[in-house]
């Protein structure tokens, strides 16, 4: 179990390709850990909730009704309500994706440099539609709105990770590294 | 991910000096760049004399508002009768933008020892630093410093010895560009949807978890280190009177050099984009710039020998904002770039204001078919009074921003408009 | 325009001066000029004022932005502007942006002719859209069990979301999505089933929330409207009995600060909509030659005035749902007959308090007027009581429904007040028909002793009339007392004899009731 600081235990990456699925959140050792030391970190159960959808995202990949129901439970809230909150921000996802998920920046700077046919270049090259899994669960792109890197257009996330001055032309490369990730396991 | 480029202005770079050096970042290596100097000396001052330091130097937020930092921290009580707390807003969200991640890449221990002066100044013994969910690989160079000044004891019970105590936590959002509103912010770090609230109250008097609360940009907490170790007229010798210092500038869109320039303001907006990053690459001729992100109004090519100063920019009829320009060349078609701009406050809405939720998607729709050549010439009258509709009227001011884009561009491309309209009424 | 020491403040709204608590909001302030400025999202009831609507923004002199009234608070001095050009633009454009993907279903929408959007839309005059894109449009959903939600007449106003949250204590309804992208909805699989959701119905400013069981039914026009109080249980909540065609098709809650604030439970929402259902006694009738024979009322009571076995002594059961007018005057009969008091059966089942007004309680007793009964002297029993061979029985009210088909066949002289026909009543001797509480005026007395008075929502059956009414008459013909002709005059004659009644009065009793001791009500606004 990787040690983290309660200081940065709130701050963990969500998005990542390798999962580790659990059924329930907080029956082992990590997720009590987790859960006990986000906490910890404020006075209200409540401010819990990001952190803990966030891990939730980060053991399955997505976050099931039944997780935001256990994270409902450990924080002294209801379901419906942590759906509002979770179904609020774009980061999450409510249905599973791809274990790469594409995030490609069509935003005004990414715009300017031809964004929209980036994103058609990874939709073709996956063999996907926008938002939807590939056959084999590898990938899942969509549209993103401003990543903050607007200097080196086009950019792209994908989970963890920030790919800059992106074209058509190099995303071959950039799936190609991310496949590679994927043979190095 | 080239960084950082040079230019020819003279400028202590304050901010970004060991921009590019990933050895500076560590604390061993950073502590030999004058690291935590500051904080040492604060700990020493009351309070109010910090905050006195830090609004003779003039700082102003540098999240876009542009008010006085130190001023603002004089809105805390001053009495304490609870918790205090502190946020800094690190959800560089604004298309255009792209400084805050800088900071935390590569002087993260510059952004935390701000943090914790700040934190003294306004009594707080908490700070959150709020960092919006996609910078994963910079979230992580600051997580790894916070352990790190932890460990050294910068951070935690007794700082320094002095007695006083402050816990940091980094806290990362899950994608919404309005929880980097203030209140959204606040909404958000207590485990909410990042609404923006109405004021009063404000944040001082009631913010998260009901306790008086400052929010502060990460640019502004990282000159406050230095404007405490070589004192406010230091910090005056750039910049203007209203507006004095240096920017962290993000430069994007048509440009031969984009990227990051910490640059003194007051210089011409031109030299911005002529001199420093080389203007539009291919020869091509610019043909307008959004100068301080997109919530700001675009300025023609021959609008561009103006001051970048929060008064020059506002005098201008824009705004400086976070110093983000988009520099669009002769080859772009305005409407579809204000359609995509639509776009993004359309998807960024919160949803609460009846004007913001409907408008901004409704503007994105008549710019949209515009765009397709199906407008009319009385779209141009509706957007126009949209405008109006979209001002003033809101809780916060998302749906004010995609009017300075939105009209600024009618009224300086209208022709394009109406190329694309065609004459139809 | 001075600020007082004792803490009032003056302010001039739309040219009227007022004076108000400090802490008090320009819209309530504006309320007590006699203004209504246009709302949404806030609601009396409902502590928590988002302002998010932005409906109620009005014009402060001196101040460049518009200001949202709800939360606003006044000040000493302030002069408030709430139909100014800026102020009547702003709320123009809201109805615009709210009309802009709305379906304006209107023809088949429950709100229509009860719908703030179309009130507003009216008085802003924005009736012309300049909207030239496709509609978007959402679907319909099951919120609850009898609860449907149209999306796309939803203006997001919350108050749904917040009843449940800041007065039912039961985050179960929230907002989903965000922006033009956002909707209603709760936990998928958990449909809201809170004993108090229907209030988010009433608190629906437009048709986006409808009761499944009001679906269509009526238009707002072609309803009558009755106050009422709730005969669900002893809470004395007071209700709106709205009826079509002489049938309930819905009840609404009516304000009572001290009772039920807004609302009311959902049990009692559907207790009354099942008065329109059963088999009535519309008839006198009277046992000749062994069958119940239909007769005329002055038949009825001269032969009953002939016939009663006076002094015989009996049994006596009532129903604690009759009125305490009717109760009152059958007391009075069985005194001519020598019965001293009698039993009533008291329905009991879980109860429900609403956290966020806790006087609002479903309450175990289920029905109206127990307290009242007790007042009169009445006591609880278990069952229906035993009668001898021969011996006298009087029944009131609807009391009989579970007594079996021989209970009362061996009495000897047996009297059925009632409104419905049940076996057992069949057995009578004599059968008065009597109205329902939904069929006449007259008063509850609810739990914790507040009398209150209820009107006539609905026709009664046949000739049946109010208990009150034939019982008096008959004593008058015994020579016991005088007819009462009005339940005005009723109720004088019960305060006048009955010491739990004493100082109060029909008229003192206004809309929102009184205790008994309390001071007269009128001028709370009855």
């Amino acid at each position: 179990m990787k040690k983290i600081h309660p200081a940065v235990v709130a701050a963990q990456p969500f998005q990542v390709a390798e999962r580790r699925p659990v059924d329930r959140l907080f029956a082992d050792e990590e997720g009590k850990d987790r859960l006990e030391k986000a906490l910890s970190r404020y006075p209200e159960k409540k401010a819990a909730l990001l952190p803990m959808l966030a891990y939730a995202q980060e053991r399955n990949g997505w976050l099931s009704p039944g997780a935001m129901e256990e994270i409902a439970e450990a924080l002294d809230l209801t379901p419906a309500y942590v759906r509002s909150v979770a179904t609020f921000y774009t980061m999450y996802a409510k249905r599973p994706v791809g274990r790469n998920w594409i995030q490609v920046c069509t935003c005004i700077s990414c715009h300017l440099h031809g964004a929209e046919e980036v994103f058609e270049a990874f939709l073709e090259q996956t063999g996907t539609r926008a938002g939807e899994v590939s056959e084999d669960g590898e990938w899942t792109v969509i549209e993103a709105e401003c990543l903050g890197a607007c200097g080196f257009a086009t950019v792209v996330q994908v989970n963890d990770r920030y790919f800059e001055n992106v074209t058509p032309d190099t995303v071959p490369e950039v799936l190609a590294e991310l496949a590679t990730g994927r043979s190095e396991e | 991910m080239g960084y950082p480029h040079s230019h020819d202005l003279e400028v202590g770079t304050i901010l970004s000096r060991h921009f590019g050096d990933p050895k500076a970042r560590e604390l061993k290596s950073w502590l030999t760049h004058g690291g935590y100097e500051g904080l040492k000396k604060a700990v020493g001052m009351e309070p109010s004399e910090i905050s006195t330091v830090v609004k003779d130097s003039g700082l102003r937020g540098r999240g876009g508002a542009g008010f006085p930092t130190g001023l603002k921290w004089t809105f805390m009580p001053q009495e304490k009768k609870g918790p205090h707390y502190l946020c800094c807003n690190a959800d560089e969200s604004e298309p255009g933008a792209f400084k805050d991640r800088e900071i935390l890449r590569w002087t993260p221990h510059l952004l935390i020892e701000g943090c914790l002066i700040a934190a003294r100044a306004i009594r707080a013994e908490h700070v959150y630093i709020y960092v919006r969910g996609e910078y994963f690989p910079f979230t992580s160079i600051l997580n790894d410093a916070v352990v790190e000044a932890y460990d050294a004891g910068y951070i935690g019970e007794d700082i320094l010895g002095s007695g006083w105590s402050c816990d940091l936590t980094v806290h990362i959002g899950a994608g919404a560009y309005i929880a980097g509103e203030e209140t959204g912010l606040m909404s958000s770090l207590v485990g909410g949807r990042a609404e923006p609230r109405i004021k009063p109250p404000f944040p001082a008097q009631s913010g998260v978890f009901g306790r008086p609360t400052t929010v502060n940009n990460v640019e502004t907490l990282a000159a406050v280190p230095m404007i405490l170790v070589n004192g406010p007229s230091w910090y005056r010798q750039w910049g203007t009177e209203k507006s004095p210092g240096t920017k962290l500038w993000c430069c994007s869109g048509h440009l031969e050099r984009p990227g990051n320039y910490e640059l003194p303001l007051g210089i011409p907006l031109k030299d911005v984009i002529y001199d420093v990053c080389g203007g539009a690459p291919n020869g091509k001729k610019v043909k307008a710039v959004i100068p301080g992100g997109s919530s700001t109004a675009m300025l023609t090519a021959d609008e561009l020998d103006v001051e970048t100063t929060y008064e020059g920019l506002q005098a201008a009829g824009s705004s400086l904002g976070t110093a983000s320009p988009i520099v669009m060349d002769e080859d772009t078609n305005i409407v579809r770039a204000t359609r995509r701009i639509a776009d993004f406050y359309a998807h960024e809405s919160c949803g609460q204001c009846v004007q913001c939720r409907e408008g901004t998607a409704w503007v994105a729709r008549i710019l949209k078919r515009i765009e397709d050549g199906e407008g009319r010439l009385s779209d141009i009258d509706t957007l126009y009074d949209l405008c109006e509709q979209l001002t003033g009227r809101t809780i916060c001011v998302l749906a004010d921003s995609v009017v300075f884009p939105l009209r600024s561009s009618l009224d300086k491309f209208r022709d394009e408009y109406e190329a694309l309209i065609g004459g139809r009424a | 325009m001075n600020a007082r020491d004792n803490g009032t403040i003056s302010l001039r709204i739309d040219g009227v001066d007022v004076a108000v608590d400090k802490g008090t909001t320009v819209i309530r302030a504006a309320e007590k000029a006699g203004i209504v400025v246009p709302h949404y999202c806030y609601h009396p009831g409902i502590p928590s004022r988002p302002a998010q609507c932005r409906m109620c923004l009005v014009e402060i002199e001196g101040q460049p932005k518009l200001q949202p009234s709800c939360v606003l608070e006044a000040q000493d001095g302030m002069v408030v502007l709430t139909e100014s050009e800026k102020a009547r633009e702003a709320r123009r454009s809201v109805i615009e942006f709210l009309l802009l993907n709305h379906p304006l279903d209107c023809p088949i929408c429950d709100a229509a002719g009860q719908c703030m959007l179309q009130d507003y839309a009216y008085e802003t005059r924005q009736l012309k859209s300049r909207y030239q894109e496709a509609k978007l449009v959402l679907g319909r959903d099951r919120i609850a069990d009898d609860i449907l939600y149209f999306a796309d007449r939803c203006i997001l106003c919350t108050r749904c979301v917040r009843f449940m949250r800041d007065v039912a204590k039961d985050d179960a309804l929230i907002v989903a999505q965000r922006g033009h992208k956002a909707y209603i909805d709760t936990f998928p699989g958990k449909d809201l089933d809170n004993a108090f959701r229907g209030n988010i119905v009433d608190v629906c400013p437009v048709g986006a929330l409808v009761h499944e069981d009001f679906l269509l039914k009526a238009r707002a026009w072609d309803m009558d409207h009755a106050p009422g109080i709730c005969a669900g249980c002893s809470n004395g909540c007071n209700i709106e009995i709205d009826v079509k065609e002489n049938q309930v098709v819905r009840v609404k809650p009516r304000f009572n600060p001290d009772v039920n604030a807004y609302w009311m439970c959902d049990l009692g929402r559907r207790h009354l909509v099942m008065a329109n259902r059963g088999l009535r006694v519309d008839l006198p009738l009277i046992r000749r030659d062994g069958e119940l024979e239909a007769v005329h009322w002055g038949e009825a009571l001269a032969w009953l005035a002939e016939n009663l076995p006076a002094g015989k002594g009996g049994a006596a059961l009532v129903s604690p749902a009759e009125s305490t007018e009717s109760l009152f005057y059958l007391r009075g009969l069985l005194r001519q007959l020598g019965i001293e008091g009698g039993g009533y059966r008291l329905e009991r089942g879980e109860t429900a308090a609403l956290p966020g007004f806790p006087s609002l309680t479903l309450r175990a007793e289920r029905a109206p007027n127990a307290a009242g009964a007790e007042a009169l002297g009445f006591r609880e029993v278990d069952g229906p009581p035993t009668i001898g061979d021969g011996e006298t029985l009087v029944v009131l009210g609807d009391a009989l429904a579970d007594a079996g088909p021989d209970y009362g066949a061996g009495a000897g002289f047996f009297l059925y007040v009632g409104s419905h026909d049940t076996e057992a009543a069949r057995n009578a001797t004599v059968v008065l028909p009597a109205t329902t509480f939904a069929e006449q005026e007259g008063t509850f007395v609810s739990h914790e002793g507040r009398v209150q008075r209820f009107h006539q929502a609905l026709r009664p059956p046949g000739v049946a009339r109010p208990a009150w009414m034939s019982l008096s008459r008959l004593l008058a013909e015994l020579g016991a007392g005088d007819a009462a002709l009005d339940a005005a005059a009723a109720f004088g004659a019960v305060a006048g004899s009955v010491p739990a009644f004493s100082g109060l009065t029909w008229a003192g009793l206004g809309l929102k009731g009184a205790r008994a001791g309390e001071p007269a009500r009128a001028e709370r606004g009855a």
